[in-house]
Formats: C-alpha cells, sequence, structure tokens
C-alpha cells in the first residue's frame, strides 16, 4: 500500500512539474523577441549599393557623424501641386512591404460642390491611383482636389503621451517612432492619433506608423514618397540647410497651414494650398 | 547569545534586504539598457529604425548603368518620373552590384492605364500648370489614329514629345492652330 500510496505522489508531482514547465515553456514563446517578420534583411539595397550608387539628397547628413540633437526636419505638402497619381502610395506600400489593406500614407480626394457640401474618398488608399471621376455627385462640382496625409510628426504627439510601455516616442530629431519590440499592441496610440495615421499590422500584431522613412534621412535620401513624386508636390529637407526648399518655403512668406491646429499637436507636416474643410 | 525577539527583528531585517534586492535586480534585468537615454523610451530602437533595409534607390542610382534610358528620359517631360514607380525598386533588382532579377516592363494597355493614373482630363482636380491632361477616347478621335491604340504607339514613355517633336522637324509641319 505505501509504495503505492508514494508512486501516486510521484505521479502527481511528476505531473505537476510536466504542467509547470509546459506552461513555463510556452510562456517564454510570448517573452523572447520575435524575428522581425517581414523585413527581409536580403531584400533591401546593400550597403556597397548604397555608397556607391546612392547621391546625397539631403546635404550634410551621408559620411557626417549624425548629431540627434541638432538635426531639424519639416515635410511640406502643396495641394495645389497634387495630381493624385497615386506614386507616393505605391512606393511607400513597396519601402515598407505594407500589409495590403493598411496605409502608412494615402492621398484622399476632395470635391465641393456649389452648396458647399464635401465629399471624400480614398479607393484602396490611392494605390491604384484615381482613374475614374466620382458619378455619383448629382450637383454641380465647383472645386476637386487631392490631399496626401502621412504621419504629421507632432512637436506634441498624443499618441506617445497614452502609450503605456513606452512603444512610441518623440527622437531628439523631431521624428515619432515605433518601437516594435517594446510594443504590445494595445492600439490606445491608434485611438490617440487625431490623423489616423497609425494602424495594427495584422503581419507584426505592433502598431505601425509612417516614419517619414528615418531610415533614409539618416543615410542622406529623402522619404520614398517624395523620392517619386513626380510633380514636387511633396517636400522633405532639413531646416539646418539654408538652401532648402522647405527652408526657403517655411521662411517665405506664403500661407502655410496644419491639419487640426486646434487640436494643439503642432504638427511638422504643413500644407500649401490647404482648403478650410481638409481634415 | 541575542534573545529571541532581537532575533525575529534581525530575520525581518535580513528578508526585506533580500527581498528588494532580489526585486531591484530582476528590474535591472527587465528595463532595456538604453531605456532613459532621451526619455521614456528604449534609445537603441532610434537606431534600430535607422538600419531598416533602404528598397528604394534615385534615378540617379538607375542611370548609372542605363544610360540610354538616362538620356531619352532626362531630356523628355516625364523627367520628374520616378523609374521605380514604373518598373519596380531598385532592391528587387541590384545587389551588391549584381543584377538579380529582371524587372517588368509595362506593356500595351497597362501602358495606357498607367498614362491615365496622371494624364486624365476627367479627374477634374489637375491643375493644368504642372500637367497636361487628354481625355480619352476624344484625343485619340481628335489625333485621327484608331481607337484602340495605346498611349505608347506615338508617344516614347520616356519622353513623350520626343517622336512627335521628331516628325515635326522631319515633317516641318508645324503645330496646327
Amino acid at each position: 500500500m505505501k509504495i503505492e500510496d508514494f508512486s501516486f505522489d510521484m505521479d502527481r508531482r511528476e505531473f505537476v512539474k510536466k504542467v509547470l514547465n509546459g506552461a513555463i515553456a510556452g510562456s517564454l514563446i510570448l517573452v523572447f523577441p520575435m524575428d522581425t517578420v517581414g523585413v527581409d534583411s536580403q531584400m533591401g539595397i546593400s550597403q556597397s549599393d548604397l555608397n556607391l550608387r546612392l547621391p546625397e539628397e539631403i546635404p550634410g547628413i551621408k559620411n557626417n557623424q549624425y548629431d540627434i540633437h541638432r538635426q531639424k526636419f519639416a515635410f511640406v505638402v502643396d495641394i495645389t501641386r497634387c495630381i493624385g497619381c497615386g506614386s507616393c502610395c505605391v512606393a511607400d506600400k513597396r519601402e515598407y512591404n505594407v500589409p495590403d489593406g493598411n496605409y502608412r500614407t494615402w492621398v484622399e480626394r476632395y470635391v465641393k460642390d456649389f452648396d458647399d457640401q464635401i465629399y471624400v474618398d480614398c479607393p484602396n488608399g490611392g494605390l491604384d491611383g484615381y482613374q475614374k471621376p466620382r458619378d455619383d455627385i448629382q450637383t454641380g462640382v465647383r472645386d476637386t482636389f487631392f490631399v496626401p496625409k502621412l504621419c504629421n510628426m507632432c512637436k506634441e504627439p498624443p499618441c506617445v503621451q497614452v502609450c503605456p510601455v513606452g512603444a512610441t516616442f518623440m527622437t531628439p530629431d523631431g521624428f515619432v517612432l515605433m518601437d516594435s519590440q517594446r510594443c504590445v499592441g494595445c492600439a490606445y496610440c491608434i485611438q490617440a492619433c487625431p490623423y489616423s495615421v497609425r494602424f495594427l499590422s495584422p503581419v507584426t500584431k505592433t502598431a505601425e506608423k509612417c516614419t517619414w522613412c528615418y531610415h533614409r534621412v539618416r543615410k542622406g535620401l529623402l522619404p520614398a514618397c517624395v523620392e517619386v513624386c513626380p510633380t514636387g508636390a511633396r517636400k522633405f529637407g532639413s531646416l539646418n540647410d539654408e538652401n532648402s526648399e522647405v527652408y526657403k518655403i517655411l521662411k517665405g512668406p506664403g500661407v502655410l497651414t496644419v491639419l487640426k491646429q486646434s487640436m494643439g499637436t503642432l504638427p511638422a507636416l504643413y500644407y500649401i494650398g490647404q482648403r478650410l474643410e481638409v481634415v | 547569545m541575542l534573545s529571541k525577539h532581537a532575533m525575529r527583528i534581525i530575520l525581518v531585517v535580513i528578508s526585506v534586504v533580500a527581498v528588494s534586492g532580489v526585486g531591484l535586480l530582476v528590474k535591472a534585468q527587465l528595463i532595456p539598457k538604453s531605456f532613459g537615454l532621451y526619455g521614456a523610451y528604449r534609445a537603441d530602437a532610434i537606431d534600430e529604425e535607422a538600419q531598416r533595409v533602404v528598397r528604394h534607390g534615385t534615378n540617379a542610382s538607375c542611370f548609372g548603368c542605363h544610360p540610354y534610358e538616362a538620356k531619352t528620359h532626362l531630356k523628355g517631360d516625364h523627367k520628374t518620373i520616378s523609374c521605380e514607380f514604373c518598373h519596380g525598386t531598385y532592391s528587387d533588382h541590384v545587389k551588391s552590384g549584381k543584377k538579380i532579377a529582371d524587372l517588368p516592363v509595362k506593356k500595351g494597355a497597362e501602358i495606357t492605364t498607367l498614362c491615365l493614373r496622371c494624364h486624365n482630363t476627367e479627374i477634374k482636380a489637375r491643375s493644368t500648370i504642372v500637367i497636361k491632361t487628354v481625355a480619352m477616347p476624344d484625343h485619340l478621335e481628335q489625333q485621327k489614329v484608331k481607337l484602340t491604340h495605346n498611349c505608347n504607339q506615338c508617344h516614347n514613355v520616356h519622353a513623350p514629345l520626343k517622336y512627335i517633336n521628331e516628325a515635326k522637324k522631319i515633317t516641318g509641319l508645324m503645330e496646327e492652330h
């Protein structure tokens, strides 16, 4: 009888041990950092190509020590020049392998009729361009324009304020970035962003956002969307460089507006030719 | 020999020190190294983002190996258009200076679709200062060509007015009206 009792106890002990081991091992899978899915190091431009074949588009960065505390950048979108071709959307999707149905940047079409009624649409984020005019508007069309949207890089970012784990932050050089290793995917930042720029990636299950192509900027390259824009509607540059187009625009007398100014987010993304109705 | 009460107090003190020591160790283990360098976040994440792979090159990086296309492209009205928009990204094509795969070349009706992405008059938002637009098939009718024609049958896609200007030069015809 005694032996039987003993073996029974051992079995229970073994059972509890195994369950605990299993539980710990299982939870470790969640704790260990995942491979960054979707970003294949083989897919990018190699370092030798970067050095050889890429010109310097933002002066003073390539081959220089990057002083993170002294850099200042601005993004200007000229609505009057945007033709809604969607090159920027395509480039953005390709640069980051953005999962289908999510957009780091997109182009909206605004239509205004004579009763000041506003119609906004954005089929597939502008990825396929705008091939057809809207045919569901009965009244006469007064004004039509395209509005490219991307991260506003607020100086008072609401998304950073609400993040419970410090996974999103503002760098000393003014970029609002994501730390996908720390992100727990609570999506609080997605609710907080007044510009709806963030999304929860179905691949990494973490929040993602437009970074103004921080990885390109640090190599002295323009963001991919600026790079491919055929009309110069998107402009990016360093405010330390007095010859840059954005510096001249910001210094000049032209009217510049930001989106949702009343929210006090102080965006570093400025619009030229922005209509009052655009939100 | 210490009294029983003194032993109790010492035990309590030792256990408090031990527990807080373990707690601090665990905390130090859990907080990432660079956390708090610039603010309440992991400063290394900035460098990690900066290390992300670049997939788009520039037009200049394409022209390095394609001098003929460069010559045409840079002379034409399409010089501001990115090679990679129509042909695909640089990193899908070149790796360490070697070609790794062909990039697609658009053909036939695909070209017309691509042209009309920008040059469609029906989309009213396009500023005439920025771009010339045409209405289809009105443009084909006006130019007296078949309605089945694709844009690239008259226009060089890299320099849209190249053939047209050359033809005018040869025939001595001036712009009508």
